[in-house]
């Protein structure tokens, strides 16, 4: 079963999972839910990933407007900081309006299939496809990667990493709804479920190790759940501000 | 042109649950009497009074039977018996009274201890004693089946995902065809692709040849037909030789790592590439495509108009997320003249995939939102629907999709044969 101390850790590991706690808080910074990971082969970090399901695929990050009053779309309920910006940018001040802040992203919820775990996978192949690796070199070259991981690989993930056949994989929190790896199904190992077999090509099972840091990825999830997911469905809201509300608002800001 | 009609193609609702084998439903033991026709009434409600059959309501009290000669047999229970078996026989004492005053004479049977939750079990429980049966009313359309013209247009969006899983080079691939049903429109569409035998060297032209598929797509929709695709698609002879017919990924998603390496530097190899995840990529880039500037949602956002466009969309994926959970009407009907709502994801979309989906695939079209999924041919080794794993009935996951098979006759790929050796 799963390990879950911190103290067997190796500091290797440690340091690898510091890596992919940074790269969950740079999810975090971008609205998306904060889950990293990296991926290590011989002690050196080949690829990283975060979640990305609100920006486009090909990297380009949804461009934060030189307009100003684009902050308004990152606006929270109680947000002060965006009033402001709504306040410099150039409104219509005889309109009468409707800021909606509804989880904004639901806007820019794109591909919601679009893990750390998957971003740093792309990356991975696509670099090794430019180096013209073989198809059987990069099999080989999965077998020798583990992956550090903040959360508990989906699912989807964890299907995703038995069919590439990585080595191992160490992961903070467990994923109570939707892991992969332990949780909900046990997708690292096969033994519960073996197939009738035949001539077909044998599953891959994977080391998993829980556990490791899970505090500091908890307290990340737990940071942007409670300042709300704007992706979720039920945090959906409607800040609904006439010219005179927002005068009033305007007023309060500046009083 | 087709060989096989559609009149063959049955379409059967994969439940959440694992159905238990018909035949081996729980019982539980009750006390019968065979009786005289003209009791039947005062002593089944008198019956009613004194023994009401508790907990298992699904039960009839009275079994009518046709003997030989044209004669029949009615038959009533009298109470459930003792689970004590030393006092199986015996009759509560009012029950015995009823029993003595009509000359009854009691025997045990069995009586299915659950109700039926498919016709199969009804009509199996129906061979112990008879039964109702109410067939489930919530939640998604088609679940307690479909109309003609349903059918007829699920049958038709099925057939191009089997033209499209032919289309590859003489190669059988999965396919997958995203379906907004509310419009009856082809959204998008997408092969398997871990390798893409002539695609060029880099994932730019690979991620170009999808949106250029889908853009054709998108012209043939406007005709308001949901037509083949094959034009778009390389034209190709099916059924080439045997051992290239076996490239569905989800039938076996470890096999890429078993290629032959001799042309491996020469071909694009992404192992996770399967036909579901493409598709969902593809739609996903279509609504980058449709709706580029909702980079500008503020622009729309500070006018009241625009603003209750946003309002109808979520309102729109609520009511869609209703429909999910409890019985409701369709989803709104939207004008297909009209710019379409940027949609959420792919709620609200069906997808029809020629195989069903291995565990990845199917996740990931839970976390895309899909709402129905249909198949054609299981997946015994590898299905995540029903087959190795039942993804469907995994309560604790936050969206829950409908699965469907299509029973299509294998000659539909031209391969029958060839799939068993895979």
């Amino acid at each position: 079963m799963d390990s879950h101390v911190e103290e067997g850790c190796s500091s290797e590991t440690l340091t690898f999972m510091e890596l992919a706690i940074e790269q969950a808080k740079d999810a975090l910074n971008s609205l998306e839910v904060p889950v990293g990971c990296v991926i290590a082969e011989d002690g050196k970090v080949i690829a990283s990933g975060r979640n990305r399901t609100t920006e486009t695929r090909n990297g380009g990050v949804i461009p934060k407007k030189k307009k100003k009053r684009v902050d308004v779309i990152w606006t929270r309920i109680g947000d002060c900081i965006s009033i402001k910006a709504l306040k410099t940018s150039n409104l219509p001040s005889l309109y009468s309006w409707t800021l909606i802040v509804v989880g904004t992203s639901l806007n820019f919820l794109w591909q919601a299939t679009r893990h750390a775990e998957m971003e740093a996978i792309d990356a991975l192949l696509e670099q090794w496809q430019k180096s013209g690796l073989s198809v059987s070199e990069v099999a080989e070259k999965f077998s020798a990667c583990s992956l550090y991981v903040t959360c508990e690989p989906c699912i989807m993930c964890a299907a995703a990493l038995s069919i590439l056949g990585i080595k191992e994989v160490y992961y903070g929190c467990a994923n109570d709804k939707f892991g992969g790896c332990g949780s909900i199904l046990s997708l690292h190992s096969s033994s519960s479920k073996l197939p009738k077999s035949g001539n077909i090509a044998q599953r891959k099972d994977f080391k998993c190790t829980g556990g490791i840091m899970a505090l500091e990825a908890v307290s990340l999830l737990r940071r942007f759940y409670e300042q709300g997911n704007p992706n979720g469905r039920g945090m959906c809201w409607f800040i609904s501000i006439t010219s005179t509300l927002y005068e009033d608002l305007e007023a309060k800001l500046s009083g | 042109m087709k060989k096989h009609t559609t009149d063959m193609w049955k379409i059967i609702h994969i439940p959440d649950k694992l159905p238990i084998p018909p035949n081996q439903q729980p019982t539980v033991n009750v006390l019968a009497s065979v009786i005289d026709p003209k009791h039947a009434n005062t002593l089944i409600r008198r019956l009613n009074q004194i023994a009401p059959l508790k907990n298992v309501c699904h039960v009839k009290r009275i079994r009518k039977k046709h003997l030989e000669g044209g004669k029949t047999q009615l038959s009533v229970i009298l109470c459930l018996a003792s689970e004590d078996n030393s006092l199986l026989n015996s009759l509560p004492q009012d029950v015995q009274e009823l029993s003595d005053s009509y000359q009854l004479s009691p025997f045990v049977t069995k009586v299915c201890k659950y109700a039926a939750t498919s016709k199969e079990e009804w009509e199996e429980q129906c061979k112990l004693w008879p039964t109702s049966y109410h067939p489930p009313t919530y939640n998604i359309d088609g679940i307690t089946g479909f109309s003609e013209e349903d059918s007829l247009s699920i049958l038709s969006f099925m057939k191009v995902a089997i033209e499209l899983a032919k289309s590859g080079d003489g190669l059988i691939v999965n396919a997958a065809v995203i379906v907004d049903p509310s419009v009856q429109q082809i959204i998008t569409n997408g092969c398997d692709q871990i390798f893409s035998w002539h695609a060029p060297m880099n994932k730019t032209c690979i991620r170009n040849d999808c949106i250029e598929q889908s853009t054709n797509l998108d012209s043939h929709q406007s005709n308001g037909v949901a037509s083949t695709v094959t034009e778009v698609l390389p034209n190709a002879s099916p059924s080439e030789p045997e051992s290239l017919s076996c490239a569905v990924s989800c039938l076996n998603p470890w096999k890429w790592s078993e290629q032959q390496s001799d042309t491996a530097n020469s071909y694009y190899c992404h192992p996770l590439r399967h036909a579901a995840i493409v598709a969902i990529e593809s739609s996903a880039d279509r609504d980058r495509r449709l709706f580029p500037d909702l980079g500008d949602a503020e622009e729309k956002s500070f006018e009241t108009s625009q603003s209750s466009h946003v309002v109808a969309m979520v309102k729109r994926q609520k009511t869609s997320v209703a429909n999910v959970e409890k019985k409701e009407a369709d989803p709104p009907n939207m004008p297909s003249n009209s710019v379409p709502e940027r949609p959420y994801l792919c709620t609200g979309c069906d997808i029809y995939l020629v195989w069903e989906p291995c565990i990845m695939c199917a996740m990931a079209l839970v976390h895309q939102r899909i709402r129905r999924i249909f198949y054609a041919f299981p997946n015994p080794n590898n299905g995540a629907l029903g087959s190795l794993h039942r993804l469907q009935g995994e309560k604790s996951l936050n969206h829950h999709y409908a699965v469907f098979r299509i029973c299509v006759p294998e000659e539909a790929l031209d391969i029958a044969g060839n799939r068993k050796s895979c």
